[in-house]
């Protein structure tokens, strides 16, 4: 280890992912670990770590767009479930009212992404124009039209109330739709999604961190600051804004497609408004405009009303003895979280983070 | 010598006020120009024009020759047009050393995609960008702030790395819109002396818009004076401090 830890030789090691060794040394340890709980925990923790990740990848997507870019999108679910439809009719199997391709992951994955981005691009030249509140009034009128093709496109979607099934979960030809035999062990079908889901999010998370220490990331932030000091100074706003929204859409569509195929179907209902502001409040409290922000977003939102049913259902209360459901008490102390990040951290859980590592950094002279 | 930029009988409405009334006037490459005039003169506007901010209602405006009235200000910025702004418009958000970044943008030249993949390409150009920016911020002697956060700084240094910011760019024609507003004597002799550095030593052509009527006098080569959207003078400096039209602009007329 180098004697010097923050003494850098050179502009790329300054700006550098891990730059020392304490760094690198944790991150291989967390993904060690994650890899190993997906052999040892149960499949409840499993989905419940997939749905995690796979919903900070589609945080990651907004996060771009509204937290590091500055436009505000409302209709940021609407681009995830063209994700998911995208997965599900490339990859899905074709039934009497639904059709489907029943293609490998390895096409139809990226391809999830890159339609939800050419659809991000293709509504781009409106979305550029505006900016502030009349952007927010746009992109809403994006999610009613969303729901609108959702439930009405029922060769795609199977329409509201009966949904389709998701895409098949065939790699390079071999299908672990029911778990994959390695000799005498039985990998399931949740762990090798969760495993993809991992490894797609360590990519993306390492794109979204690319994107932040490069030019585009810093004509991003310059937009979002100042957009016409940022046209001043040769950046081209239009170009940029339907960038960073076609990014985002790929991020969303990605997410889609795996969260589908983890649930192993979808109704078009799901991608409503509530599902879009969602997405928002995960950045929020995450701490926007942030890498790591919407990943602690994700796990705050995914695992919250796990340890609060967990909590309810261990005090042997009854329903009848706490007046309301575990689900509404998640929502009550989730939208409290919103209005009290919103207050005072607007950094979010990344700021309270940020705040600890930097005391655990200077400790015992943390003042 | 050419021409850096060129004003051909520019008017610019904004409804019924007359920001710019016919102006036309000439700024030679390499020279250290300066607009002088009272409050609402139209010194801004005729920045904002250059700029492509502002559209102007007729008349043309040359850069180097070049037509600019269909150029968007990004398009402008690529003719080698930088400035810098009246009230600070740094990136409040991001440190010293990324807003000077920014400014070096159009020295960069790889799309989102590489950006996110960070080849080799990426990073061979982000060092040259950051040598463009070690050098601006070496210039201009703010070497303690560069990991600072703009908020964070005195409003003197943030004046300063707005500077370095348009610097960055390595322009051929800078914009300074005041930059020495709101400072003391001695903060502007040290900007003074930056500008007269960069016009120097870089050989940059500077239009210049300020108040400070010691300092313009001292630096400038020519100056023009407007007043209510026209021009009242063109010349060199100490003869537009002797023009009676001046100074009843200056200090009003006796009846």
């Amino acid at each position: 280890m180098s004697k010097r830890p923050d003494l850098f030789t050179s502009y790329q090691k300054e700006i550098s992912i891990f730059p020392n060794n304490t760094q690198k040394f944790w991150f291989v340890t967390l993904l060690l670990s994650s890899i190993y709980i997906c052999f040892i925990a149960s499949d409840y923790w499993i989905i419940l770590i997939t749905n995690a990740l796979l919903v900070s990848i589609a945080a990651w997507g907004l996060n771009i767009v509204s937290g590091l870019a500055g436009q505000i999108n409302l209709a940021h679910g609407v681009f995830v479930g063209i994700g998911t439809y995208t997965s599900a009719v490339l990859g899905g199997v074709a039934t009497r009212s639904v059709i489907g391709f029943e293609m490998d992951l390895l096409i139809w994955l990226p391809l999830s992404g890159i339609v939800a981005a050419l659809i991000g691009v293709l509504i781009s030249p409106i979305a550029v124009r505006l900016k502030g509140l009349n952007l927010g009034l746009v992109t809403l009128a994006f999610v009613f039209i969303g729901s609108h093709f959702f439930s009405n496109l029922t060769f795609i979607t199977g329409g509201s109330g009966l949904g389709r099934k998701s895409a098949k979960l065939n790699i390079l030809g071999i299908d672990f739709n029911s778990g994959y035999e390695i000799g005498n062990f039985l990998i399931q079908k949740n762990q090798i999604l969760y495993l993809i889901s991992l490894l797609v999010t360590v990519l993306l998370g390492l794109g979204v961190k690319n994107l932040v220490r490069s030019k585009t990331g810093r004509a991003f932030a310059a937009i979002r600051d100042r957009d016409i000091a940022a046209e001043a100074l040769g950046i081209n706003l239009f170009k940029y804004k339907a960038t960073a929204l076609a990014i985002s859409c790929f991020y969303g569509g990605v997410a889609g497609a795996l969260l589908t195929t983890t649930f192993g179907g979808v109704e078009p209902g799901t991608f409503n408004l509530l599902y879009s502001i969602l997405f928002i409040a995960i950045v929020i409290i995450g701490g926007a405009g942030t890498v790591l922000g919407p990943l602690f977003g994700a796990f705050f939102y995914v695992l919250f009303p796990a340890i609060i049913q967990y909590v309810v259902l261990s005090s042997n209360l009854s329903e009848q003895d706490l007046l309301i459901t575990p689900q509404q008490i998640e929502r009550i102390i989730f939208g409290l979280f919103i209005i009290l990040f919103l207050i005072f951290e607007p950094r979010g859980l990344w700021g309270i983070w940020f705040r600890l590592r930097n005391y655990f950094k200077a400790w015992p002279f943390s003042y | 010598m050419k021409n850096a930029v060129e004003f051909v009988n520019v008017s610019l409405n904004f409804g019924g006020v007359k920001a710019l009334d016919d102006i036309s006037f000439e700024v030679k490459e390499g020279s250290l120009f300066s607009i002088i005039g009272p409050n609402g003169a139209g010194k801004t506007s005729v920045f904002n024009c250059v700029n492509g901010i502002y559209r102007p209602t007729s008349g043309e405006i040359k850069i180097y020759d070049q037509e600019i009235a269909d150029l968007k200000p990004d398009k402008i910025a690529n003719l080698g047009v930088s400035r810098t702004f009246q009230n600070i418009e740094l990136f409040e958000n991001m440190t010293t050393l990324d807003n000077i970044l920014i400014g070096a943008h159009k020295h960069i030249n790889y799309g989102p995609v590489t950006s996110m993949l960070r080849t080799k390409k990426v990073k061979n150009q982000e060092d040259e960008a950051r040598d463009i920016a070690e050098d601006v911020i070496d210039f201009l002697e703010i070497e303690e702030h560069r990991f600072s956060y703009i908020l964070s700084l005195p409003y003197g240094i943030q004046k300063r790395i707005e500077l370095g910011r348009a610097l960055a760019m390595k322009p051929k024609v800078l914009l300074l819109d005041e930059p020495a507003a709101g400072m003391n004597n001695e903060e502007t002799e040290d900007i003074a002396r930056f500008i007269l550095d960069i016009h120097e030593e870089l050989g940059v052509t500077i239009i210049l818009v300020d108040h400070d009527m010691n300092m313009v006098m001292d630096i400038a080569t020519d100056v023009i004076v407007m007043d209510f959207g026209k021009k009242l003078f063109s010349g060199s400096p100490s003869d537009a401090a002797k023009d009676q039209s001046v100074i009843e602009a200056y200090l009003g007329v006796s009846d």
